[in-house]
């Protein structure tokens, strides 16, 4: 069946805003509107208007960019050091996977096509990495509030289970991605496990684990403590509960429990 | 559409005061408007401090993103979701812009135009309808702002909201720093514009700051109100001859806390003002 001629003025614009051959577009936006079987009038319409249409594309593309460079200013940098990030971004934006209409999920999207796409990583191979770091605490501090898990207990036994608070993330990394910065973006090559989660006043901390002790709040979440931590070789039983006790005072634990938490 | 409690001029919650506004209730701000894309689904400091206001302020909800114009189905998981905010919210209405946001499923985070034609104005009519009826509350639709016509024409700006707003008959979110921008921009008389208009159906107004760009207006959000466009909110108000509540836009450069307030009182005041002028006509 034919387009409608409205859908196709809008895929026209959708093409004028997101498309990445610029100077093409600048020279001559009625250009979108023929590659849209849009009839001639449209087509003047667009190139008779190019302040007004290149507006749009300056506007609609800054929104989608924004939160890209705020939320990922390391990769920006690391990127800008090759003039890569443009291309970047401009790959991003052809693959169309900004889904939501939620500002907030952009940077989540841009997430979720570096990770799907492969892009950079084989010239970066802790791009994906490093993007992840850069929005892991604000990732937490929003996850969406919910009813307290009930049925925890607050001290933990060798036979309970660690049930996380739902907004908690436990996180291996191949490069010490968390440290980088804008002045210095390549990260070193060095395994990192990282605590991420909300505290009692809704704001997101991190925490540098030890290999141990991600691996445990990880397997204990389906495994009893006690056969978990020898498991892993942790020795001290009274260390260990001191740790968890604290953990779950501070938030990233929301308690233990005597079933598997994903079975009852 | 019982605006009883919503009356005056009443200012866009925005992430950075909120801690101050869960703080007082002195503000003197009649009621706020939110955008529910913002609060739904979030979790964390800032949206705990924004339920709280939400609890105790009178609220109206303005969504973002709803491609009222276009053509991808609705999202509605999220109109579900949406649906019980407004009812727990108490919102007598809820507005959405006339205009498209995403295309074959791709957001774009702007608010585009729908082209001025007979095949966009049937094609938007049935949306709004469709969307009205997913709502729980009376939906109105905003007139935005725009750069260009999108392809060739077939009638004006106000034909076509005009047009839409009757044959899907809803109500008006009338924003007249909107009218303003396109007026400078298109080169008309922004007064004669409304006159065209079905002002019967405009349920609350929007006022705004905008800036010059080169031969440009555009709509930022991000500067004082300037004293053309209160005129033409005095005169809006004036020809409606009732108080429909008016709401501060303020999106960029967003000032501290107690200027937006003091920028609130100062359009309070102009208000007051247009409002007791048509009372002394009416007496
Ligand atoms: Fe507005």
């Amino acid at each position: 069946m034919h387009e409608s001629r409205t859908l196709r003025l809008q895929r026209a614009m959708g093409a004028l805003v997101l498309d990445g051959d610029e100077t093409a577009i600048e020279a001559d936006p009625g250009r979108v509107a023929r590659r849209h079987d849009l009839p001639g009038a449209d087509q003047r319409a667009f190139r008779d208007q190019v302040l007004g249409m290149l507006t749009y594309r300056e506007l609609a593309r800054a929104s989608l960019i924004e939160p890209l460079e705020t939320m990922f200013p390391v990769l920006k940098a690391l990127l800008d050091g090759t003039e890569s990030w443009e291309p970047c971004v401009q790959a991003f934006l052809d693959a169309r996977m900004v889904r939501s209409s939620q500002y907030r999920d952009i940077a989540a999207a841009f997430l979720g096509w570096l990770a799907t796409s492969r892009w950079g990583l084989e010239r970066w191979p802790f791009l994906l990495e490093l993007a992840h770091a850069e929005i892991l605490e604000t990732l937490v501090a929003r996850f969406p509030d919910s009813d307290p898990i009930e049925g925890l207990h607050p001290d933990p036994g060798p036979a309970d289970f660690v049930v996380l608070d739902p907004a908690t993330q436990v996180v291996t990394y191949t490069h010490a991605v968390h440290r980088a910065c804008v002045e210095a973006p390549s990260p070193e090559p060095r395994p990192t496990h990282l605590l991420a989660f909300r505290d009692e006043a809704g704001l997101a901390r991190l925490m540098e684990l030890t290999a141990a002790t991600a691996a445990l709040l990880v397997r204990a979440q389906s495994q009893p403590l006690a056969e978990a931590a020898a498991a892993l070789d942790i020795p001290d039983p009274a260390e260990l509960t001191r740790l968890l006790q604290d953990l779950r005072r501070e938030g990233a634990i929301a308690g233990f429990q005597a079933t598997p938490p994903f079975t009852s | 559409m019982g605006q009883g409690r919503f009356t005056g001029v009443g200012v866009g919650l925005r992430r950075p005061h909120l801690e101050q506004v869960a703080g007082r209730e002195d503000h003197g701000v009649p009621f706020w408007e939110t955008c529910p894309e913002n609060v739904i689904g979030e979790g964390g400091r800032f949206h705990r401090m924004t339920r709280a206001i939400l609890e105790r302020e009178p609220i109206l909800t303005h969504g973002l993103a709803m491609s009222v114009g276009g053509f991808d189905p609705w999202d509605e998981a999220y109109l579900q979701d949406l649906g019980e905010f407004i009812l727990h919210s108490g919102t007598p209405w809820h507005s959405e812009h006339l205009c498209f946001t995403s295309v074959d499923g791709s957001c774009l985070h702007e608010l585009l135009p729908i082209p001025f034609t007979r095949e966009a104005l049937r094609h938007t009519i049935t949306r709004v309808r469709g969307l009205q009826s997913r709502l729980p509350v009376p939906l109105l639709l905003e007139n935005i702002t725009y750069y260009a016509e999108l392809g060739n024409a077939e009638m004006d700006e106000a034909d076509f909201v005009s047009a839409v707003l009757e044959g899907a008959d809803v109500g008006w979110l009338l924003d007249v720093n909107n009218v303003y921008v396109n007026a400078l921009n298109f080169g008309f008389d922004p007064k004669e514009w409304l006159s065209r208009m079905p002002l019967e159906r405009v349920a609350q107004l929007h006022i705004a700051g905008h800036r010059k760009f080169g031969d440009l207006t555009i709509d930022t959000h991000g500067a004082d109100v300037i004293d053309p466009v209160i005129d033409l909110m005095q005169w809006t108000l004036a020809r409606l001859g009732r108080p429909v509540p008016v709401l501060l836009e303020r999106d960029n450069h967003i000032p501290a806390l107690d200027a937006l307030l003091a920028e609130r009182a100062r359009l309070q005041r102009a208000y007051d003002a247009a409002l007791a002028l048509c009372e002394v006509r009416h007496a």
